[in-house]
């Protein structure tokens, strides 16, 4: 039998390289912030031109607004950013006018998003993820012991902001839909989690076997480790219908969904209960004895 | 009959058949309020959010209140950068506490002024929102006078207004919510004190009027396109007390000019030639159809509070919205199949089970959405995907429960199985539900969508797996089940 809690030694330097690996990635590369949080203009459009020719053909926009153009993987629809400036109202409709008249492109969607209004965005959504994340936190604490509750937001903290680093190695745009994938993440992550930490406190709370930890560590992760490994694949599976079959727009955020399923699956085999035991939950279960 | 001993089957009946009900009307063609709405990102549309001015509409309601105070009190005071400082050496007896709080003022404790008062918090907040419905109404019959029905249009935050029209869009609409439409007439005015110069932008006219209008719009009862001479004109009534003012300005003034402007602007002076008792006018000046078919619509609408800037737009395309549902419905139905087909393999009749734990979940799911008036987006149906996992997952969750007490011999492998997986269930569950819940109250767009169909699913999954998917292995040996290895 594979001993998981020996591990944890290993687990950890693997983390703490994720977690460096991310912040060097995202300090280098930055988030490819989409315009929900950035403001600005963007179009999605699809067109049997390559990127060079539609850059040539936005030529024609001033020099003041940045434009991104983007081929969205294996289609022919182009994602098309350009930056926020003067009295974006009146300038959309402007390119939308020109771009109507070209019969090669065909607009599938247009939006815009003042920069004030993305500043709110962004506060509006660290309150609500950091406000489920707190009600999380609260959750585990009160069904269960409080190094659960730390060591349960540590992997969940650890899981996202891997992702995190994910999206940014890929150039993957952050916006409003990827908060969401975000919280997806983090959902799927303590999920995993509690069903193994509902093994390990029923164990630690039979009579007979209670007092080796390490033992009951493992066999709480051997006897889930059906469990996980057949949620995670019915999960992945679903998510790889998603991939080839979302529409152009959302292929990302499956994606991004799968690596948080793996890392999930990682940070709750062998991190997790690892940390539990490095809080001296032992201490914690002799002193309820005596 | 054991089986019709077990309550589980009749509450199972029960589900299917309240499901049934609510999930019917979706099916009719008919509107009813409890159905599934189909967000803009599904159905294609357009999508205006609408910002007021707070900072305009603290003035003013400063302007007001000062005013307010003067009159009824004979108090005066000044505005100063967001506060009402009264004046001193005036008898302030009459300015008691409650009189100040039911102006929603508090003192200001951060000023080094005397006496300097600003709004609370509490009540700015509640005015601005009061403000903010009345201007919902403002902009929706102004949407509905150009025809567009079905459109949906809510109060967002404290001073945000989301509008959203499905299908093709009228080019007039961003025209004609973003004007305040403000209008106001002028007596003509040569003398440089209280006096203001109002352009008109195209033909470059400008009067010189008395600054503080003689008449408002506020007093427009109706006003509607006209043409005269072939020349499309808007033609406005006024109500009876800006009837009288009307007859009283231009009977006293024969002669003189006056100017109507509209938000600031000149848009025509004519001159006063004899007294107009009716109550009506016309206002010509270079209109199309077009152009005094909007002035017209907005003028009986009324004024907007504020001035209203238009912060997100966003217009989705039919074949986006289109491309989206058959993919997305395609790729729903692929991962239901292999989810299904594998569990059977995997569980045989136990993933068989699960195959009707997911039809009832998703059908409850539905029904619950249906029932609330859901708008479903394409985050939401991730969110059901999500959902669809959650359940697979209390499944297998239970069965390696039962499997494992089976192999262990423990006595009654089947209820003591369920009932501790459950408990691991609930736990798991109950954290994303409340996650989802805080996500739902606090997020936006998108965020909104995944999480309200997170919610319903994770409600219906919990209840399906209690009742349905507990009465199958109630009512199953566990010979049968195919889980003893």
């Amino acid at each position: 039998m594979i001993n998981f809690y020996s591990f944890k030694n290993k687990s950890y330097l693997v983390s703490l390289t994720l977690i460096i690996l991310t912040i060097i990635i995202i300090f280098f590369k930055g988030l490819n912030l989409g315009i929900d949080f950035k403001g600005g203009l963007n179009f999605e459009v699809k067109s049997n031109l390559t990127t060079n020719q539609l850059n040539e053909y936005f030529n024609f926009i001033e020099s003041d607004r940045e434009v991104l153009i983007k081929r969205e993987v294996g289609s022919d629809v182009f994602s098309i950013r350009i930056e926020s400036g003067d009295n974006n109202p009146v300038f959309i409709e402007e390119i939308k006018n020109i771009i109507d008249q070209n019969p090669d492109i065909e607009i599938l969607l247009s939006e815009y998003i003042e920069p004030t209004f993305s500043e709110e965005l962004i506060k509006n959504s660290i309150y609500a993820l950091a406000s489920s994340l707190l009600v999380i936190a609260v959750y585990v604490w009160i069904r269960f012991d409080w190094q659960f509750a730390a060591s349960g937001i540590f992997a969940l903290l650890h899981d996202v902001f891997v992702a995190i680093g994910f999206m940014s190695l890929f150039n993957i745009e952050f916006n409003l839909t990827m908060i969401a994938a975000l919280l997806l993440i983090a959902g799927y992550s303590i999920n995993d989690t509690i069903v193994l930490f509902d093994r390990l406190r029923s164990l630690t709370s039979n009579e007979e076997n209670k007092d080796n930890f390490e033992t009951n560590v493992n066999n709480s992760i051997k006897l889930n480790l059906r469990r996980t490994i057949l949620t995670s694949f019915t999960t992945i599976l679903a998510l790889l219908c998603l991939v080839f079959l979302a529409p152009v727009n959302l292929t990302e955020m499956p994606i991004v969904f799968i690596f948080g399923v793996l890392i999930g699956t990682f940070s709750s085999l062998f991190l997790v209960l690892g940390i539990v035991g490095d809080l001296n939950y032992e201490a914690v279960l002799k002193a309820r004895d005596s | 009959m054991i089986i019709l001993k077990q309550w589980r089957l009749w509450v199972s009946l029960l589900l299917l058949i309240v499901s049934y009900i609510f999930i019917k009307p979706n099916f009719e063609s008919q509107t009813s309020d409890s159905k599934i709405n189909f967000g803009l990102d599904i159905q294609g549309g357009f999508s205006y959010l609408l910002e007021l001015n707070e900072e305009e509409y603290l003035n003013n309601l400063l302007v007001k209140t000062s005013q307010y105070i003067e009159n009824t009190y004979s108090i005066s005071s000044d505005i100063d950068n967001g506060e009402i400082v009264i004046s001193k050496n005036q008898n302030l007896d009459a300015l008691t506490n409650i009189v100040i709080q039911n102006l929603g003022l508090e003192i200001n404790e951060k000023s080094d002024k005397e006496n300097s008062y600003i709004f609370s918090k509490q009540s700015f907040n509640k005015s601005l929102s009061d403000m903010t419905l009345n201007a919902v109404e403002i902009v929706r019959s102004r949407v509905d006078f150009l025809g567009n029905k079905e459109l949906s249009i809510q109060k967002v935050g404290l001073n945000k207004i989301l509008l959203e029209i499905p299908g093709d869009l009228d080019n007039n609409v961003k025209e004609v919510i973003s004007k305040t439409a403000k209008l106001t007439l002028h007596l003509e005015k040569n003398n440089i004190v209280g006096s203001k110069t109002f352009i008109n932008e195209e033909t470059g006219e400008q009067v010189r009027v008395q600054e503080i209008p003689n008449i408002t719009g506020d007093f427009i009862q109706d006003a509607s396109l006209q043409y005269n001479q072939n020349e499309p004109v808007v033609a406005f009534s006024f109500n009876k007390e800006g009837s009288d003012l009307f007859a009283k300005m231009t009977s006293e003034n024969v002669g003189s000019r006056f100017a109507i402007v509209l938000d600031g602007s000149l848009i025509t002076a004519p001159v006063i030639r004899e007294s107009i008792t009716g109550g009506s006018g016309q206002i010509s000046g270079g209109f199309t159809n077009e152009t005094a078919n909007n002035l017209a619509i907005i003028l009986k609408s009324g004024s907007l509070p504020t001035q209203i800037k238009i912060i997100q737009e966003k217009q989705i395309g039919p074949t986006l919205g289109q491309e989206g549902v058959e993919k997305g419905v395609i790729a729903s139905i692929i991962a239901l199949i292999a989810i299904t087909l594998f569990m059977i393999i995997y569980y045989k009749i136990s993933g068989f089970f699960t195959v009707i734990t997911i039809i009832s979940c998703l059908s409850l799911l539905f029904a619950m959405m249906s029932l609330l008036n859901t708008t479903l987006t394409l985050p939401g149906v991730i969110g059901i995907v999500l959902t669809i996992g959650m359940c697979v997952d209390a499944n297998v969750l239970i069965f390696e429960r039962i499997r494992e007490n089976f192999k262990h011999n423990i006595e009654d492998p089947k209820n003591h199985g369920f009932n501790s997986a459950y408990v691991t269930i609930l736990d798991s569950n109950l954290t994303t539900l409340f996650a989802a819940i805080f996500l739902f109250a606090f997020g936006f767009g998108p965020i909104r969508g995944f999480s309200i169909s997170l919610i319903i699913g994770i409600i219906s999954s919990l209840i399906v797996t209690y009742i349905i998917l507990k009465l199958f292995i109630n009512i199953t040996s566990i010979k049968y089940l195919g889980l003893q290895r």
